[in-house]
């Protein structure tokens, strides 16, 4: 038996009380994660996939939501913490980056003194110990002439730059957990490529772990190790990085990357995904997949079980095709 | 080859600063290019490096502070708006956000109808016979005519503008972003929509994107902008086979790669620093600053976009180019 996971999710379940009825934005998400691994959740918008990391981190305030289930962080119970005690483990033990880092700073203090403030909230340092550690934080995350920049405002960065600030005040207190929703998203090509090279180094140097939210499979190819393939609050897919990628299971994977244009292949059609993702109010009874599925069948009005349908035990899909079938299946997409 | 249709000759587009930072920042900086009559040609480049600026250049929804377009044999540089009006039938533009660019108390008919109406094509019965074709032919029921926007998702609205854009018949279509801000399975669905468009109609697309990816999938030749000038213009394939330009070759390796699917390997070059602001442009090369095989003569003399068999890029050291197989050639 291998050590005990870093953060073991069960169940979890996060539900909108709305006027037209219970939404459920998260529906029965399991997965763990290992110390020092890097996983991927991967899926389009609306999945589900940035509420789970929300619930588990207590930050949804709306009074409608109902957050169910289990996480344990280190072993220690997360859902339905008292928020004190959560305030000492979020910015210190567990760590978060967003999407747009000018929204997560604050425009009206310098990128030094936040980062301070966030020390000091968790340690026992002078201000002058924890402006020297911000000022060495913002150098390792490649912000060139750290000191000076240090007293410059959210504002007279790029974005990319943002980012980098927003990396080192993750960092400030060595997290044994990094949560990354979409950190590349809003930013161009070349910075991502710097962006993601920044965040493997620095993974590879402390050894945390790190969850990367995102729906471009590119950048979980290049970042993860194990990937959750999500779609309608649900986990369809799990497994190793390239079992997923190079042989996936799901027909919805199977669906998402053949929509991605594929070098060499120039002008010719796009796999596409016929119909939209189910809106929240659309019934939530059996495969949520089924709808646009074309291989869908009299099962799949009951929801399948995410389980090892092929030779890996470490490859779970929760699909009712036969294993053994899929292989020609997928060949029918293509 | 086929005809010219589009033409830029050394467009400019000047901004004025005001305030603080008094001056001027030239968005686009004598850019040249011809697109020809049935092609794609892909525009790419990092966020504010001009493409967005040019496409609005290039059909008149900005003045340009210099240079000539050219339309179909008529430079439409200088027509007043009165004088565009029949220009703007024949040359359309998609925008990238569908959610703002589609007017949410109009309702889906009326937006496709308004260019029909503006242009008096037709009476109410035509119109409205030619708005339940064109929702048909971008995959709606006709009787969707009468819903208004918010009831349709990204990759819908995308469509209603798509269908919009066609009403007139144009000849040519600049897409801005058309698929940036859509999920990847809806986007497929809209990159596949208008290439059966393109087949149908014979539209000569001018197709804007910071998505290498999608750009080389629809394009027939790609333009690479940098800081508002042209870096490089070449086939597609060749393009992204043999990049010339260090820009090129920069972002052709920035892009993610899936697992097991680096074809062809290509050497990693990350960049170092953040694109200059076009208000303090580095002086010669415009690259100069961030390229990995600057010398001297980068930071003195401005290249100029030199093309040599189909191809053009501005770089005083332009990296070799490699033959392309028949094989290659043929994807």
């Amino acid at each position: 038996m291998p050590a005990a996971p870093l953060l073991e999710v069960d169940d979890l379940r996060v539900a909108f009380r709305t006027r037209d009825g219970v939404v459920n934005a998260v529906n029965g998400l399991s997965f763990t994660v290992g110390r020092g691994e890097v996983l991927g959740i991967v899926g389009e918008s609306g999945s589900g996939k940035s509420m789970a990391m929300y619930s588990m981190m207590g930050l949804l305030d709306n009074p409608n939501a109902t957050v169910t289930g289990s996480a344990r962080f280190e072993g220690t119970e997360l859902i339905g913490m008292p928020l004190p005690k959560l305030n000492r483990l979020r910015g210190s033990s567990i760590a978060m980056i967003f999407q747009d880092p000018m929204t997560a700073l604050t425009p009206v203090y310098t990128v030094g003194w936040q980062i301070v403030e966030q020390i000091r909230t968790h340690e026992k340092v002078s201000s002058q110990a924890a402006w020297k550690r911000a000022i060495a934080l913002l150098d390792e995350v490649g912000i060139p002439d750290a000191a000076r920049r240090a007293k410059s405002y959210p504002h007279e960065f790029s974005g990319g730059m943002r980012q980098r600030v927003m990396i080192a005040m993750s960092l400030a207190c060595h997290p044994s957990l990094l949560i990354a929703d979409e950190p590349t998203t809003a930013l161009d090509v070349t910075t991502q490529r710097q962006i993601l090279e920044l965040i493997r180094d620095l993974q590879a140097k402390y050894g945390s772990s790190v969850i990367m939210i995102t729906h471009d499979m590119g950048v979980i190819s290049e970042i993860a190790d194990r990937v959750i393939v999500m779609y309608a609050g649900r986990a369809v897919e799990l497994g190793g990085k390239s079992q997923v990628v190079r042989s996936p299971r799901h027909p919805y994977t199977w669906g998402l990357l053949g929509a991605i244009p594929r070098p060499g292949q120039r002008g010719q059609r796009l796999a596409t995904i016929p119909g939209l993702p189910p809106g929240p109010h659309d019934d939530q009874i059996g495969c949520p997949f089924r709808s646009r599925c074309r291989f869908a069948m009299d099962e799949c009005s009951e929801m399948p079980q995410l389980r090892a349908t092929g030779e890996a035990a470490d490859h779970l899909d929760a699909c009712w095709l036969s294993g053994d079938a899929r292989k020609s299946l997928r060949g029918e997409i293509a | 080859m086929s005809e010219t249709i589009l033409r830029a000759d050394d467009v400019v587009k000047q901004f004025a600063l005001r305030g603080r930072h008094r001056g001027t920042i030239k968005a686009v900086d004598g850019v040249s290019l011809e697109v020809k009559a049935g092609e794609t040609l892909g525009i790419v480049g990092e966020s504010g490096c001009g493409k967005s600026t040019f496409g609005q250049c290039l059909t008149r929804l900005v003045d340009v502070t210099s240079g000539t377009i050219q339309f179909e044999g008529t430079d439409i540089s200088k027509l007043s708006r009165r004088q565009l009006r029949p220009v703007r039938s024949r040359l359309q533009m998609v925008f990238q956000d569908p959610y703002s660019s589609l007017n949410p108390r109009m309702r889906v008919g009326d937006i496709v109808a308004e260019p029909m109406r503006i242009h008096k094509t037709g009476d109410r019965r035509a119109i409205q016979a030619r708005v339940a074709d064109l929702l048909e032919r971008v995959g709606f029921d006709a009787s969707m005519a009468g819903r208004f926007p918010h009831e349709f998702s990204g990759g819908q609205r995308q469509r209603i503008g798509i269908a919009r854009a066609l009403a007139l018949n144009p000849s040519v279509l600049v897409a801005d972003e058309p698929v940036s801000a859509l999920d990847v399975s809806v986007q497929a669905q809209v990159l596949n929509l208008l290439a059966d468009l393109q087949d149908e109609f014979g539209l000569t697309y001018v197709f804007i994107a910071h998505d290498l990816g999608v750009v080389e999938h629809v394009s027939d030749r790609v333009a690479v902008m940098y800081l508002g000038e042209i870096v490089e213009l070449a086939d597609a394939e060749e393009l992204y086979a043999s990049p010339a330009h260090h820009y090129t070759a920069a972002l052709l390796s920035a892009i993610p790669q899936l697992d097991g699917e680096a074809e062809p390997e290509r050497e990693r070059i990350v960049l170092t620093g953040d694109v200059p602001s076009p208000a303090n442009k580095p002086s010669g090369c415009p690259f100069h600053p961030r390229c990995p095989a600057a010398t001297e003569i980068c930071r003195t003399e401005h290249p100029v976009l030199h093309e040599e068999g189909g191809r053009a890029v501005a770089c005083h050291h332009p990296l070799p180019l490699r033959v392309l197989s028949s094989a290659e050639r043929g994807a």
